[in-house]
C-alpha cells in the first residue's frame, strides 16, 4: 500500500468510525440518520483504496442517495413517537454488552494480524489494461460471468414492491366495501344477541 | 487510483470550505433578537393549532420504496449502457428479461393504486 | 506529472469552477430571473442596488459627455472616408499598388476597420456617460449590482433558529444541501485538452499529440456521469432534514414533499440518459463530447451534436422536463408553493442560511445545463472548428479586392485560442439553456402534486425504457 493509499485509508476509515458510533450513539433517529451518511460516505472512500471504482460509486448512489433516504422517510413519517426517550437498559446489560462486544473485535483482530488479503487476480481487457473495479470490469462479470443472480435480482425487487405495497396501501373500494359489510353484519349479529339477552333476562326477571 | 481522485478530495475540501464559510457568516455577522412572537412556528401570520408534528401520508413511504428499487434497476443499466454494443444482442436480451420484470412491478404498482397522489 | 503539479492546475480549475459558476453564473442567474418577473408584471424589476459617485466625480464625468460624442462622429468620419477610398479605388484605379491620399489599399481596410471599431465604443461610452450623469451619479449597471446587495443583505439579516427545533439538523441541512451540489462539477469538461507544448503554436489536426496535456476537468473518472448521480443523490437529505428540523409543519410537509419529488425525478433523469451512453458507448463525459466531436454524419461538419440523433432529440425533451423538476422549478415548485405550504422547507431559515439553499438549488440547475449542454449539444464543440482551427465547408477562398489578403475555408487558429473559443462556446450553451428554462418559468402555471409525480412514475419512466429499448434494437441493426 503506497502512502497516499495509507492516508486515505487512515482519514477514511477514522471517519467511518466515527460515522458508526454517532449512528448507534446518538438517540435521535434523524440524528443516527446523518451519522450513517458520513459514516457510508467515509465507506466510499474506502472502497477507492481497494481500487474498487465503480463499487464506491454505487455505495454512494445506492446507499446515501436512496437507502439513507429511505430511512429519513420513515423517520419523517413515524416523526416524535421514534425519539428513544432514555436510556431502557440498566447498568449491568450496558456493561455486558461492552465486555462481549469488545470480545469479539479483540478476537477477530487477533485472527486477522499477520495476515494479508491474497491477492486478487489481475481483471483484464483485450488491450490489456487492468480493469479491476472500473465500469468495464464491473459490466463484464455482471452481464457475461453472473447472469442469472443478475436475471433474480429483478424478482428481488418485485418481491420487496408486492411487500411495500401489501403494507402501506390503502384498502381499494371492493375490499372497503367487504370490510364495511362483516362490520354491519357484526354489529347485527351483536344487536341480535343483545336482544336475546334482553329477552332472556327479561324471562329470568319475570 | 489516489492521484486520480486527489482533485475530487480537493474539491470536496473547497466544497466544505465555501459551505462552513457561508454558515459562520451567517452565525457571526447577523444579530441576535429573539422575542416571544418570533418562536411561534411561522404560518403565514395565522396562530398554530393542534400537535406540533402532523402525520404524513404512507404514500410517501412507498414512493421512497418504489425509487429505491427504480434506483437499483437504474444502477444495474448504467454500465450495461456503456458496454452495450460489446455486448451485442445478449445483452439486449439480458437487459429485456431484466426489464420486463421490473415493468411487471410498475404495473403492479400502478394497479394496486401506489401510483395514485390524489388523495 | 509531479504531485504539486496536480495539485496546482487541480486547485487552479477548482478556482475557475468557483469563480464561474458560484461568482457569475449564480448571481447572474438571480439577477436575469427577477428580470424577467419584472418584466412580466410590468414592474422595474432590480434596479435600486447602486454606487453613488462623489459630486466632482460626476462633474468630471458630465465633462466627457460632449468629447466622446465629438471624437465619435470624427471616428465615424474617418471610417466613411476610408469606404469611400476604396470604392474610389476599385472603380477607377487601373494600377495594382495605387494610393488613395497616401495610403495603401490595405491600410484603407485596416484604417476603416479601426475608425468603426473606436466610433462605436465612443458612442457607448458617451451613451453609458450621459446616462451615468442623468442618474445623478449613481453606477447601476442595468440591476446587476442588486444580486451583490442581495448576497450583502443575507448575510448580516438575523440567524433565526426555531428555540424549540433542533439546533444541529436545522444547522447541517443547507450545509448537507451545498457540498453536493458544488462537488458534481468535478468531472465536467470544460474544454478539448489543453497541450502544454502547442500553447502559442497550431496543434496537427490528425494524430497522437506527444507532450505534456491538461485534462480541462477537474477530475478524469472512471465512472464519469455517476460521479455527479452519485453525489447529487445525498442533496436530497439536505430538504428533508431541513424540512423535518424546523418544528414547523409547513416545513415538515414542504421537506417531504421535495424529498419524494427529488427522488422521483433523480430516477427519471438518470433513465432518460441511458439511450445516450449506448450511443456515445462510455460513461465518460469528456468521451461523450469527443464522440460527437469525432462522429460526422453530414460532410464537411466536423462532428454531430446528441441532440441530431433522433432517439437523443426525444431524449433531451424527456431530461430537460426532468431536470426541471428535479431542480423543484416552476411549473414544478410544489415543495416550495407559497399559496400552499407557506415556504415549503425553507420557512423557518433566515439570512445565509437560506442562502446557503438558495445556492446549492441555482449551482444544480448550472450543473444539470452543464449535462446537457455536454450530453445533447456537443459540450465545448463548436461547428467547423478542429483542434488546428476552422474548416469551413468546401474548398474555397477568396481574395480581398484590391489587396493580397485570403480568405480560405481553412483558418488555422494558436492552441490557446482554439481553447478559448471552446469555453466561451460551452458556457454560452449552458446560459442558452438556463434562459431557456427561465423563460418557461414565466410562461407555465404550476402542476398539481399529484400531476407531478404522475407526469414522473407514468409518464417519463415507462417512456424512457421504452426509449432504452428503441435505441438498443436500433443500434444494433444499423450496426449489422
Amino acid at each position: 500500500m503506497s502512502t497516499s493509499n495509507f492516508v486515505l485509508f487512515l482519514v477514511s476509515g477514522g471517519l467511518a468510525i466515527v460515522g458508526a458510533i454517532g449512528t448507534v450513539a446518538s438517540r435521535k433517529p434523524l440524528r443516527a440518520a446523518v451519522a450513517l451518511l458520513l459514516h457510508i460516505i467515509a465507506l466510499a472512500a474506502l472502497y477507492l483504496t481497494l481500487h474498487a471504482e465503480l463499487l464506491a460509486a454505487l455505495q454512494l448512489l445506492v446507499y446515501a442517495g436512496a437507502i439513507v433516504v429511505l430511512f429519513v422517510f420513515v423517520i419523517m413519517l413515524i416523526g416524535p413517537a421514534a425519539e428513544v426517550p432514555s436510556n431502557p437498559r440498566g447498568k449491568i446489560t450496558r456493561l455486558l454488552s461492552l465486555v462481549v462486544g469488545g470480545s469479539v473485535m479483540a478476537t477477530v483482530s487477533f485472527a486477522l494480524v499477520g495476515h494479508t488479503a491474497p491477492r486478487l487476480p489481475m481483471l483484464r481487457n483485450e488491450a490489456g489494461e487492468n480493469i479491476f473495479g472500473t465500469v468495464e470490469g464491473m459490466g463484464v462479470a455482471i452481464y457475461q460471468q453472473a447472469l442469472v443472480p443478475f436475471e433474480l435480482v429483478s424478482a428481488a425487487l418485485l418481491v420487496a414492491i408486492i411487500g411495500a405495497i401489501a403494507i402501506a396501501r390503502s384498502r381499494t373500494p371492493q375490499e372497503q366495501a367487504v370490510v364495511v359489510e362483516r362490520q354491519a353484519e357484526r354489529i347485527e349479529l351483536a344487536a341480535a344477541r343483545d336482544a336475546e339477552l334482553a329477552q332472556a333476562t327479561a324471562k329470568v326477571g319475570s | 487510483m489516489f492521484a486520480e481522485y486527489l482533485p475530487v478530495f480537493l474539491l470536496l475540501l473547497v466544497a466544505v470550505g465555501v459551505a462552513i464559510f457561508m454558515f459562520t457568516m451567517a452565525s457571526l455577522a447577523g444579530p441576535k433578537n429573539m422575542t416571544p412572537e418570533k418562536a411561534i412556528p411561522y404560518e403565514a401570520g395565522s396562530n398554530t393549532t393542534g400537535a406540533r408534528h402532523i402525520r404524513l401520508s404512507i404514500k410517501f413511504y412507498l414512493t421512497a420504496i418504489l425509487f429505491v428499487v427504480f434506483d437499483i434497476e437504474a444502477v444495474f443499466l448504467y454500465p450495461w449502457a456503456a458496454m452495450f454494443r460489446r455486448l451485442g444482442w445478449q445483452g439486449l436480451i439480458e437487459m429485456v428479461l431484466f426489464l420486463a420484470v421490473l415493468g411487471v412491478t410498475l404495473v403492479y404498482a400502478w394497479r394496486k393504486g401506489a401510483l395514485e397522489w390524489e388523495k | 506529472m509531479e504531485l504539486w503539479q496536480i495539485i496546482l492546475a487541480a486547485l487552479l480549475k477548482i478556482g475557475f469552477i468557483i469563480a464561474v459558476v458560484v461568482g457569475a453564473f449564480a448571481p447572474v442567474l438571480v439577477w436575469a430571473e427577477r428580470r424577467q418577473s419584472a418584466m412580466m408584471q410590468d414592474r422595474v424589476g432590480p434596479h435600486r442596488a447602486a454606487l453613488t459617485l462623489p459630486g466632482w466625480a460626476v462633474d468630471l464625468v458630465d465633462s466627457t459627455v460632449r468629447p466622446l460624442f465629438a471624437g465619435a462622429v470624427l471616428c465615424g468620419l474617418v471610417a466613411a472616408l476610408a469606404g469611400f477610398g476604396i470604392f474610389w479605388e476599385f472603380v477607377f484605379s487601373t494600377e495594382a499598388d495605387s494610393t488613395f491620399m497616401g495610403v495603401s489599399h490595405e491600410g484603407l481596410y485596416i484604417l476603416g476597420a479601426v475608425a468603426t471599431a473606436v466610433a462605436g465604443a465612443l458612442f457607448v461610452g458617451h451613451k453609458v456617460h450621459a446616462g451615468l450623469v442623468d442618474a445623478g451619479g449613481k453606477v447601476r449597471i442595468i440591476g446587476l449590482l442588486h444580486p451583490l446587495a442581495d448576497a450583502l443583505k443575507m448575510i448580516w439579516k438575523e440567524d433565526f433558529v426555531p428555540p424549540k427545533a433542533d439546533k444541529f439538523l436545522h444547522a447541517i441541512a443547507p450545509i448537507i444541501t451545498v457540498i453536493p451540489a458544488v462537488l458534481t462539477f468535478a468531472v465536467i469538461p470544460f474544454s478539448d485538452t489543453l497541450f502544454l507544448d502547442y500553447l502559442t503554436d497550431v496543434v496537427p489536426r490528425d494524430g497522437v499529440i506527444q507532450g505534456a496535456t491538461v485534462p480541462m476537468q477537474v477530475a478524469n473518472l472512471n465512472v464519469g456521469i455517476l460521479f455527479i448521480f452519485a453525489v447529487a443523490g445525498t442533496g436530497v437529505i439536505g430538504a428533508a432534514v431541513g424540512g423535518y428540523a424546523s418544528d414547523n409543519k409547513f416545513s415538515l410537509l414542504g421537506g417531504i414533499r421535495a424529498a419524494s419529488q427529488m427522488v422521483s425525478y433523480e430516477v427519471a433523469l438518470g433513465l432518460t440518459l441511458v439511450p445516450c451512453f449506448m450511443i456515445y458507448d462510455t460513461l465518460r463525459l469528456e468521451e461523450m463530447v469527443m464522440w460527437q466531436h469525432t462522429h460526422s454524419f453530414v460532410p464537411g461538419f466536423a462532428g454531430t451534436w446528441g441532440i441530431f440523433l433522433p432517439p437523443l432529440t426525444i431524449g433531451f425533451i424527456l431530461y430537460l422536463t426532468a431536470a426541471i423538476a428535479e431542480t423543484k422549478r416552476v411549473p414544478f415548485d410544489l415543495p416550495e408553493g407559497e399559496s400552499e405550504l407557506v415556504g415549503g422547507y425553507l420557512t423557518e431559515y433566515s439570512g445565509m442560511k437560506f442562502g446557503m439553499f438558495f445556492t446549492g438549488e441555482f449551482v444544480e440547475v448550472v450543473a444539470l445545463a452543464a449535462i446537457a449542454a455536454i450530453i445533447f449539444f456537443g459540450g465545448w464543440d463548436v461547428p467547423f472548428l478542429f483542434r488546428s482551427g476552422f474548416d469551413l465547408p468546401g474548398e474555397w477562398a477568396f481574395t480581398v479586392p484590391l489587396t493580397d489578403w485570403v480568405i480560405a475555408d481553412q483558418i488555422l487558429l494558436q492552441h490557446w485560442f482554439v481553447v478559448v473559443i471552446q469555453l466561451v462556446a460551452f458556457l454560452g450553451k449552458i446560459i442558452a439553456l438556463i434562459f431557456f428554462q427561465l423563460t418557461l418559468r414565466w410562461s407555465l402555471p404550476r402542476f398539481r402534486y399529484d400531476q407531478v409525480m404522475a407526469l414522473c412514475w407514468k409518464g417519463l419512466l415507462p417512456l424512457s425504457l421504452v426509449l432504452i429499448l428503441i435505441t438498443g434494437i436500433g443500434i444494433l441493426v444499423l450496426n449489422q
